[in-house]
């Protein structure tokens, strides 16, 4: 695939552009899913895809344009630089546009030394063997309790994705990336007191996933302890965010910490580097080359290096997450988070984002609290980032004296995100990874309650 | 691939000549063992193009092709699938053979051929909406929103606006040979701005759009209206207080607060949550959900919206459910292979985001029915409560039936009177029991401006949602003031 990328922007050069990049990627993939100890459903995916960034010369200065297409057929792609260059003529010149030419690419060693620890080769998993992680995953979780009374299937997928990447100042690379997972859902109790929780892992090797049964039993004894939840009295109490759920609130952080964001005054968190955002504790960084992460990459969507970043340290904001646009405007250089995808423009987003975990276990930081209640799903989209305000519907369990109670459902928490995070009261020792991230849990202090 | 309803013979023109009526006849005869009991071949090819502005320039101009096949095969309830975006013989033919594997079946059944099948009549165009109105022209609108924007109020800041349009051509290849055709467009505008004011920076969007051409949305005042709506809720919002916490009366405005709708009933009526047992409405046909005189349906049958289908993705004509008939459950949305196994018939809701994704049982557009009273004393019924006019998104737990929902523009009324604008809040409640608190219908239905999408298992596909003013006696609102 850097053969096409190269040639997608040697193509757009002897056309006409002032400069281009291109991204194309193959990806084969496969899924399985299992219900009630019997395969349902099998998936099998073969794709490719190229995208494409041209910039043209205009009198008020340089226009870009992007088009991608899956047809990798010759016609196909001088169809793509067609269309590509043909919008970028009737785009309006930016005089902020970067072009792609002239980032800072890792250097050729770096490259070599990166792919060795990082460059898949196979498919990280066989047909057979993940119908029978699924198999087991989903049997583990049926045989954990006789309150266990159906399952919404396990799906085991996996996959190998190469990535390449090209740039008209002759700077090209690739790499491969394999993936799997594995997750499972089920049910308890029946009519109108079924609960249901789900329990997954992920990994780019087989031997970074957990063991099939460990997740099964984690989906069972999940959705076991939540049956027969009650209501709970409305008003102001600390509320505990377990791993799963916290991961969401660090994903709003970084989110408001994007550049872009900043520059188009739509984050929360503009004008606020080098203040205090969480309390002196906290310490929170995005690590592209990480053991453990699904996130990790030597470059990033226009080929500027990567490199790990501080955003809290101190519980101070440290500064913003930018590509070569942002940090244009912003005054400063690209910290590398250029996201990319074959359509649209350049995002921002991180790598492995990864908050240091507190020095207590769960349990002494819940008798340290008290009473309040530990939310482990958040559901709906009830998050501003411009102002940072903040009402999600909740399920958890109630902290009655230090310990987890009984299960609650059908509330609501509110509050403003930037309150939220400095009313941060404590973090747990159980950092956990999701995939690209990995975050304990937080306590936070104060936040609104509601329910029936 | 010829075929179209009127018999008349056309090639899709962007699909290769070598995908003939033999070599699909091959495919399919290589795909489908002799126990299957469904199968089809999905031949997609897709366009979209897209335009935005920022900082009152056109910053982003982007275009994408997509095409592929995806060849699925049925037995029980069991399904294999497999996806190739290489349109060649031996792609296809590949594709055909995993898609098979898993029915373990090695019979083959007697060849047939592919025939072309009369479609029902198009509820859309099939010209290409981004033929109708020339890039420039696009760039001219855009620029005038940005304008228009900035001369309603001096304390709008940032104007966001887009514009983005779609045409997908379809091929179905069904297990019997026939062949349907259906040709797809979808086109969007949406704008958001920034406000700020004393500090306090605020925003808010407003979109419109559907299964037409763009040439619909290049009315001036479609466009100025949108925006219009964007800044005033932005506006509105600078002096919004924090919204109450606790339970209380609400009351929803029309069109797209039927959202509510979409995840408190729709969902969990979907054929396969309810043929696997996992929905809180499974085996309730018959049942009180609702409080008399709530009619709801899902009907995709609405020329021109945003969640309607002439076809759905199985090559099943689109219908006009009944999901709710005077507060009784009256049906389930189904795809075939969930008919099939609940001994129903399919109701034309089977969807797939693309050629590259799963079959699905999926909403089309879903929405109450009218009432009878004037909105006015809907509104002015409230001793104290919140008036939600309109919403961000929603979500859904089937199991449990708990959803949410978020709003956008929504009031503090008390002694019938709006007080002040609250901030957005989330609204919870349980989907068997919240349409049972349903105590006053408005006589003032309408759809929502085609805006809506709808996620499921990873598959993002258009729906609409619509409904009257309502008035719901007791629902958990989520405001930061307890």
């Amino acid at each position: 695939m850097e053969t096409v990328a190269r040639q997608l922007v040697d193509m757009a050069r002897s056309r006409g552009a002032a400069d281009a990049d291109a991204l194309a990627i193959a990806d084969t993939s496969e899924s399985i899913r299992v219900r009630q100890g019997k395969p349902e459903s099998v998936e099998r995916e073969d794709s490719r895809g190229v995208g494409l960034r041209v910039f043209v010369d205009t009198p008020d200065g340089l226009a870009f344009a992007s088009a991608s297409t899956s047809d990798v057929s010759e016609p196909g792609l001088q169809q793509l630089v067609d269309q590509a260059l043909a919008m970028a003529r009737i785009s309006a010149a930016d005089p902020d546009a970067v072009p792609p030419s002239g980032a800072k690419h890792p250097e050729t060693e770096e490259l070599r030394a990166w792919k060795a620890r990082h460059h898949d080769q196979a498919m990280p998993w066989s047909t057979e063997a993940a119908l029978d992680a699924a198999l087991a995953c989903e049997a583990a979780a049926l045989s954990f309790s006789p309150e266990i009374s159906n399952s919404e299937g396990a799906e085991a997928s996996f996959g190998l994705l190469s990535v390449a990447y090209a740039s008209a100042d002759g700077f090209a690379s690739h790499y491969n990336r394999g993936s799997l997972g594995l997750a499972l859902s089920v049910l308890a109790g029946s009519g109108t007191g079924m609960q249901r929780d789900y329990a997954y892992d992920q990994g780019r090797h087989l031997e970074d996933m957990r063991p099939a049964a460990d997740i099964g039993r984690e989906a069972a004894q999940r959705t076991v302890r939540r049956l027969h939840p009650d209501s709970l009295d409305s008003g102001h109490m600390t509320v505990v965010f377990e791993p799963r759920c916290a991961a969401s609130l660090f994903g709003h952080l970084a989110g408001a910490a994007n550049g872009r964001a900043v520059l188009q005054q739509r984050s929360f968190l503009a004008d606020r580097v080098g203040q205090a955002i969480f309390p002196g504790f906290v310490r929170v960084l995005d690590d592209p080359d990480h053991s453990k992460g699904t996130g990790n990459r030597l470059f990033d969507g226009e080929g500027t290096r990567c490199e790990s970043l501080t955003l809290i340290e101190d519980g101070r904001l440290q500064g913003y997450l930018t590509d070569r646009y942002a940090a244009r405007r912003l005054g400063t250089t690209s910290t590398g988070h250029a996201r990319r995808g074959l359509t649209g423009d350049l995002g921002i987003g991180t790598s492995n984002l990864i908050v240091e975990p507190g020095k207590i276990p769960l349990d002494e930081l819940l008798r340290e609290i008290g009473n309040g209640v530990l939310v482990t799903e958040l559901m709906g989209f009830g998050v501003n980032a411009v102002t940072g305000d903040y009402s999600r519907g909740a399920a958890g369990f109630l902290i009655e004296n230090g310990q987890v109670t009984r299960p609650v459902s059908g509330f609501t928490i509110a509050g403003n995100l930037v309150d939220m995070f400095a009313n941060t009261i404590a973090l747990g020792d159980d950092l956990t990874w999701f995939g690209s991230r990995a975050v304990p849990s937080i306590a936070i202090a104060g936040m609104t309650v509601a329910c029936q | 691939m010829r075929l179209t309803a009127d018999g008349m013979h056309e090639r899709l023109s962007t699909m290769p000549n070598h995908l003939s009526p033999e070599n699909l006849a091959r495919a399919l005869n290589t795909l489908v063992p002799a126990g299957a009991d469904d199968a089809d071949l999905y031949l997609q090819h897709s366009t979209s193009e897209s335009m935005s502005l920022e900082e009152g320039r056109v910053k982003h101009v982007s275009a994408s092709t997509q095409q592929g096949v995806g060849a699925r095969v049925v037995k029980g309830e069991v399904a294999g699938h497999a996806y190739t975006d290489r349109l060649e013989v031996p792609a296809l033919l590949e594709a055909a053979r995993a898609a098979r594997t898993i029915t373990d079946d090695r019979q083959h059944r007697p060849p047939v051929a592919i025939a072309v099948s009369p479609a029902p009549t198009a509820l859309y165009t099939a010209a290409n909406p981004a033929q109708d109105i020339a890039m420039p022209e696009r760039r001219v609108l855009l620029e005038h929103v940005d304008r228009f924007a900035r001369s309603l109020d001096p304390r709008v800041v940032q104007v966001f606006a887009s514009l983005s349009c779609s045409h997908t051509d379809v091929h179905i290849v069904r297990i019997d040979g026939s062949e349907l055709h259906d040709v797809r467009p979808l086109v969007r505008l949406n704008v958001s701005v920034v406000v700020e004011h004393n500090g306090r920076r605020e925003s808010a969007s407003a979109g419109g759009g559907g299964r037409f051409g763009l040439s619909r949305l290049f009315d001036k005042q479609q466009a100025e209206h949108l925006t219009r709506e964007a800044v005033r809720i932005a506006v509105l919002n600078l002096e919004a207080i924090a919204a109450p916490a606790g339970s209380m009366p609400v009351v929803l405005g029309p069109g797209w607060p039927g959202i509510l709708l979409h995840e408190a009933i729709g969902h969990g009526l979907e054929g396969d949550f309810n043929r696997k047992g996992t929905s809180a409405f499974s085996g309730r046909i018959g049942e009180r959900v609702a409080a008399p005189g709530v009619t709801v349906v899902d009907d995709g049958t609405i020329p021109e919206r945003r969640g309607s289908l002439t076809i759905d993705d199985e090559g099943t004509p689109t219908h006009r459910t009944v999901l709710i008939e005077d507060g009784i459950l009256t049906g389930y949305l189904t795809d075939k292979q969930n008919a099939r196994l609940m001994g129903m018939a399919p109701t034309g809701n089977g969807r797939r985001e693309s050629y590259a994704h799963p079959v699905l049982p999926r909403m089309t557009n879903t929405f109450m029915l009218a009432g009878s009273h004037r909105p006015d004393d809907i509104v002015a019924s409230l001793e104290r409560g919140i008036y939600a006019v309109n919403f961000g998104g929603g979500q859904v737990d089937i199991t449990s039936g708990q959803f949410v929902f978020t709003t956008s523009e929504a009031y503090l009324v008390e002694h019938g009177r709006i007080v002040a604008p609250v901030k957005e809040a989330t609204l919870i409640g349980n989907g068997p029991e919240v349409l049972k608190h349903v105590s006053m219908i408005g006589n003032d239905l309408a759809l929502d401006p085609g805006v809506g999408t709808c996620g499921k298992d990873g598959q993002s596909v258009p729906v609409g949602v619509g409904l009257p003013t309502i008035r719901i006696d007791r629902i958990t609102v989520g405001g930061a003031q307890a």
